[in-house]
């Protein structure tokens, strides 16, 4: 029985069987997302929590570390005051890390101030992506927290981009520094409206593509570019970044450019996620 | 069945290092491919069957959370598993140079099919630059984590061995 079982195991039929599943998988994927969501939703249960976990550890090693780096500092300065440094140290330790995550939850209450007309919820980053391809990133709130697809993302002053996928404990954000992604923005001051494209041939430079102004308008460098109210995703009004070397494409109707995205995409800790999405208005 | 479940486990270890510390280790928005590693070194150490197994299920970790084409990197890893394993039992464990060749040859093409699925067909015609800003230095990378893993891999492989079967391979 066990011999007629393994001439089955023949490593070819193993190799074509393992082909046709995954086949059908790329296949069904094409059109519907009913195969893999139960497939995520089973996983996530396992990944999510222990990824917040090492999130947590994360911080709390990068906290002090930071903390660490600050304390040598401290002693060097303080060479010749050498019998207070213990007493100064331990307390300078406790109120740095006080500090950061002060600074930081200042930064989040502030944009929060910014955009007061909408509802936010925040979230940590607890994973990026497998591939360097993307530049898209976990949260972990998911539908259980009310977060659904296509809510906005801001954070540190800026649109981060927008939730692509939710699961019931995480969701995926995809930026708009990414590759395939198109914001409608439009001139703070004069409503011209244009387009926010992501590239990754750009990724060095930290700049993404500006395009689609009108012949007749003027662009100055550092004129502020928000998403537009023609958008059918994003909520009018919210800054995007800042404009730069606009100049007139070769077609000389329209004018292009690069676009300084306001948010620090390297360093993302904390976001918020608007509740509100556009369909509603 | 032993076996199964410490590659399943060694599968989750290694996403969740490479979706929570891929940020923190990456240089020049570059991170290593550890996934790959698996595949490759478990075909090269314990033949085909081994290596289309671990291929399949970091394959689709891999995918799961992470792309629109869920079941591509599978494929691809299945395929990796598969050649590597036909190198199984051919050269000694300690041929280090071996597996690390197939891994270079197995990423090469995993990152080349990935570009031409994700920007080729968007009609970014650059191929070089790609090659050269994105698939080769995740090679790189790659390849110098690989040497740091091997042992560790080599080791926990020959645990995951029932003991009898341990004997047996002694007598060959």
């Amino acid at each position: 029985m066990r011999k007629k079982f393994s001439s089955f195991m023949n490593s070819k039929y193993i190799l074509i069987g393992l082909s046709a599943l995954c086949l059908l998988f790329i296949a069904t994927s094409f059109f519907t997302d009913r195969l893999t969501e139960p497939l995520r939703n089973a996983v996530s249960a396992v990944v999510i929590p222990v990824q917040k976990g090492m999130n947590y550890i994360g911080l709390w090693v990068s906290d002090k570390y930071d903390t660490l780096q600050e304390m040598t500092r401290v002693l060097e300065e303080n060479k010749n005051l050498q019998e207070c440094v213990d007493s100064l140290t331990e307390e300078n330790n406790q109120l740095k890390q006080d500090s950061y995550e002060l600074s930081r939850l200042r930064d989040l209450y502030e944009l929060d101030e910014r955009y007061p007309g909408y509802t936010k919820v925040g979230a940590r980053v607890i994973g990026t992506s497998s591939d360097n391809w993307y530049s898209t990133f976990t949260i972990d709130k998911g539908s259980d927290d009310g977060i659904e697809k296509d809510m906005n993302v801001i954070a540190g002053g800026g649109l981060v981009g927008i939730i692509s996928e939710v699961g019931s404990n995480y969701a995926l954000v995809k930026t708009v520094i990414e590759d395939n992604s198109y914001v409608s923005g439009m001139l703070i001051d004069t409503g011209d409206t244009c387009i926010v494209k992501g590239d990754i041939e750009l990724m060095d430079t930290g700049l993404i593509h500006l395009q689609g102004f009108g012949s007749n308008v003027t662009v100055r460098n550092g004129d502020k570019i928000v998403t537009s109210n023609i958008s059918d995703k994003y909520l009018p009004g919210i800054l995007v970044g800042y404009a730069k070397d606009i100049t007139a494409d070769s077609n000389n109707l329209t004018q292009s450019g690069y676009l300084v995205p306001a948010v620090d995409f390297g360093h993302l800790q904390e976001v918020l996620i608007i509740t509100e999405k556009k369909e509603s208005h | 069945m032993k076996r199964k479940a410490g590659e399943l486990i060694l599968i989750l270890a290694f996403y969740l290092l490479q979706v929570t510390l891929g940020s923190v280790i990456e240089i020049g928005g570059i991170k290593p491919n550890l996934l790959i590693i698996l595949p490759v070194l478990f075909g090269f150490l314990h033949g085909k069957n081994e290596g289309m197994f671990v291929g399949f299920f970091a394959g689709f970790m891999y995918d799961i959370f992470f792309s629109g084409l869920f079941g591509f990197s599978s494929l691809v890893f299945v395929y990796i598993g598969y050649f590597s394993g036909v190198f199984y039992q051919k050269y000694e464990e300690t041929e280090m140079l071996i597996p690390l060749g197939l891994l270079l040859a197995g990423n090469f093409s995993f990152g080349f099919l990935s570009y031409i699925g994700n920007f080729l067909l968007h009609n970014r015609l650059n191929v070089m630059y790609y090659i050269s800003r994105f698939i080769l230095p995740e090679i790189v990378y790659t390849l110098l984590i690989a040497v740091i893993v091997y042992k560790p891999v080599a080791f926990l492989n020959k645990k995951l061995e029932p003991r009898n079967k341990r004997r047996m391979s002694k007598v060959d």
